[in-house]
């Protein structure tokens, strides 16, 4: 019985031991080489293996730095890079979108400044398109890295559209007698995957910016003088509320998820479908051919610029904590380097934000004609629910579902922005 | 008395180690999270500012606490009668002895739902519940009762139901087993006594079986109902609150605003409060059930 207990509970220490262990010996390991830690947000398929070839080609490269990647999807990213940035081991390069989602971690002083690594690499700084850094700096100092330049735009079933002798339209008043024609010939008009409800988040964004005047809607989108009062935020939602009233939408859009919506899209079913320009080339994957695009039409009597595009630029901070800012810089310079970015574009067919990167040559023509009306854009209009304070974002998110299904008004919705908006100033530093 | 003395010594040394184990995990977090819920903060920055009560202030004029209130009593109402009530009428069903043979069969039939991940349960009645392609409106049409036929987690009347639904579906088989453990243990004898006098089968259930099993009931109903209210991953996979705020739990309102809304000190706060009402509903639930006890 004695030598019972014995070898159970020196079992129970083996246990013990090896589990306190296995977290002490991976630091040894690496103590003589520099180790970043990376985390991205595609851990999928058909994205992964670009960025471990790029990792694997950096250390091949940089022999005395090792890059441990991690990868966690769209929507799990938005409340573990809250905990992570909050934890002991923090990603020395992590994911962030542009806008406000970044400005509250520079605010936070949990992101680093990379003003003097960019005024000292002039060519570096150079090589990007300026619209695509710009979502990224705050108080003229630049925190974040693009690594993507993403446009939303309408892509059409050109069969459908030829059917029914449709043109893309160029104004709102021509989108909607195109939206009522499909509906009179029996087409589902527009497909919307509203599950998730940053789908609809990203039509209001064009309606908003099209609505109000650009200065009033920067001084609403700033937490600390958020007001809302502009009668444009309410009309913007009245004219999405129409397309749903008019029955232009599909049916179920709130219980029907973006992805399995894109798939009924490219079976078919559906003539328009709200994508971002990284979508392009599975839509052409999909349709071969038989597609076209446009950006969201102008608005007559709009009071904000027509010549902007609903997008915004997306890439990576780098951890104000990193105890290797230079070496966490270099990576991001290989990650953006024209070499590397030309292989962004011909491997997954994402836009880049480097100059000429995304040309005729190494992307979809569509894709490359999407830049091209991004760089000719006066300006963009950057996604609702990532450029405004979290608490506003979150009123937003949750009303638009009930804005689609009719159970509640655009002036209501309005007044809990308001209200929100309020308590955010008073909060916010 | 000298004796007692020393053996207290001992026994208190015996488990102190246990004590301070609880006290650290269970006590101490309590206590933290209450110090929390009185400062304005959140996971990425550093420091915290002090807020008092205005976090519980604007709890109580929060309408979407209210909503979120009534939800888990939802759950817990319909909760303690499907998967309490109908579980202890599902294990008396198998006992009877017409039935007994199949036992084993019924018993693992109702039990694996518990045993699989709540991700994938979420997302498998997701599907079912999906207004196009989903089981649910696929048989109400072939019966013919097709105007019945809903988005059942788009629509924020039907939301709620629809996830409180899949919760009984899931956890009424445990509860079966726990009745069914009881009650194996009533002695034999109660039952032939009374079949002796003549009494029915359903007499036997309310006046044998039911006071026989009212320790197991009394925790049935305890786990259920703090369950109830603490109720997350399964509305957090299916709808995560929506659409709107109509199946807002308290749990979901604790996750939005933690790792969403970058308020940790208002998460504190809905933590309290939580805690709060399990507490509160235990105590009640523990003494009504030892009212039942000093009876016998």
């Amino acid at each position: 019985m004695r030598t019972k207990i014995l070898i159970v509970c020196m079992l129970m220490l083996a246990l013990v031991i090896t589990g306190c262990s296995s977290s002490t010996s991976s630091n040894e390991n690496d103590s003589d080489k520099i180790v970043l830690k990376f985390l991205h947000k595609w851990p999928q398929p058909q994205y992964a293996p670009y960025f471990e070839e790029v990792v694997k080609e950096f250390e091949s490269q940089n022999p005395d730095i090792k890059i441990k990647m991690e990868a966690i999807a769209d929507e799990p990213i938005k409340d573990k890079l809250r905990v992570i940035l909050g934890g002991s081991e923090v990603p020395d390069i992590m994911f962030s979108w542009s806008g406000e989602f970044a400005r509250k971690f520079v605010r936070a002083d949990a992101a680093l400044d990379l003003t003097p690594y960019l005024e000292e690499d002039a060519a570096w700084k150079d090589s990007f398109i300026p619209a695509s850094l710009q979502p990224f700096s705050s108080d003229g100092k630049n925190y974040g890295i693009p690594l993507r330049f993403n446009g939303k735009f309408f892509v059409y079933n050109k069969e459908i559209f030829d059917k029914h002798g449709l043109q893309a339209p160029k104004t709102w008043d021509e989108f909607l007698e195109v939206l009522d024609t499909l509906k009179e010939e029996g087409e589902t008009p527009l497909m919307l995957g509203n599950e998730s409800p940053w789908a609809a988040i990203h039509y209001l964004t064009g309606l908003n910016q099209k609505m109000v005047d650009q200065e009033v809607r920067m001084n609403d989108y700033n937490p600390r003088s958020g007001e809302f009062t502009d009668s444009g935020y309410v009309k913007a939602m009245e004219m999405l509320a129409e397309l749903n009233e008019k029955g232009y939408f599909m049916d179920n859009v709130n219980s029907s998820s973006h992805d399995m919506v894109k798939q009924m899209f490219f079976a078919g079913k559906g003539a328009m479908f709200y994508v971002e320009l990284e979508e392009f080339q599975d839509v052409e994957n999909a349709l071969k051919g038989n597609w076209g695009f446009f950006p969201m039409p102008s608005i007559a009597d709009g009071n904000g610029s027509q010549n902007y595009i609903t997008g915004a630029p997306d890439g990576f901070i780098v951890s104000s904590k990193t105890k290797h800012p230079k070496e966490a810089v270099e990576f991001l310079k290989f990650l953006t380097s024209k070499e590397n970015s030309l292989k962004l574009v011909k491997d997954i067919g994402w836009p880049s934000p480097i100059e000429g990167a995304t040309n005729p040559d190494t992307a979809l023509k569509q894709v490359a004609e999407g830049v091209e009306y991004m760089k000719q854009a006066e300006g963009m209009a950057e996604w609702l629910d990532t450029d405004v304070h979290a608490k506003v974002a979150d009123v937003y998110l949750s009303n638009i579902q009930l804005l689609l299904d009719g159970s509640k008004s655009p002036e209501e919705i309005i007044k809990e922005v308001q209200a929100v908006a309020k308590q955010v100033q008073s909060e916010v530093e | 008395m000298k004796e007692t003395y020393r053996n207290g010594r001992t026994a208190f040394l015996f488990i102190l180690p246990a004590l301070l184990l609880i006290l650290f995990i269970v006590f101490l977090p309590i206590v933290l999270n209450l110090y929390n819920s009185f400062f304005r903060w959140n996971s990425f920055e550093a420091g915290k500012t002090f807020v008092g009560f205005e976090y519980y202030v604007r709890l109580f004029k929060d309408p979407v606490f209210f909503t979120a209130l009534k939800n888990n009593s939802l759950y817990a109402i319909i909760s303690l009668i499907c998967q309490v009530g109908g579980g202890i009428i599902i294990a008396a069903i198998l006992e009877d002895k017409l039935i007994r043979r199949f036992q084993p069969f019924f018993r693992t039939v109702f039990f694996i739902p518990s045993v699989i991940s709540i991700a994938v349960v979420g997302l498998m009645w997701q599907l079912i519940y999906n207004p196009e392609i989903g089981l649910v409106n696929g048989v109400l049409n072939v019966i013919g009762q097709s105007e019945w036929a809903h988005s059942w987690l788009g629509d924020s009347k039907t939301a709620i139901y629809a996830v409180v639904a899949v919760s009984q579906w899931q956890y009424t088989g445990y509860m079966t087993m726990l009745f069914l453990i009881a009650m194996q243990k009533i002695p034999m004898e109660y039952y032939e006594a009374a079949m002796i006098d003549g009494a029915s089968k359903i007499n036997s259930f309310f006046h044998i079986t039911l006071p026989q099993i009212k320790e197991m009931i009394l925790v049935g109903s305890v786990i259920t109902v703090i369950g109830a209210f603490k109720v997350f991953d399964e509305v957090y996979v299916m709808t995560f609150g929506g659409p709107g705020r109509s199946t807002e739990v308290l749990g979901t309102m604790l996750y939005r605003s933690a790792f969403r809304n970058d308020e940790m000190g208002y998460a504190s706060t809905i933590g309290t409060i939580i805690f709060i009402i399990t507490l509160t509903l235990s105590l009640i639930q523990m003494k009504l059930g030892k009212s039942g006890q000093e009876v016998e």
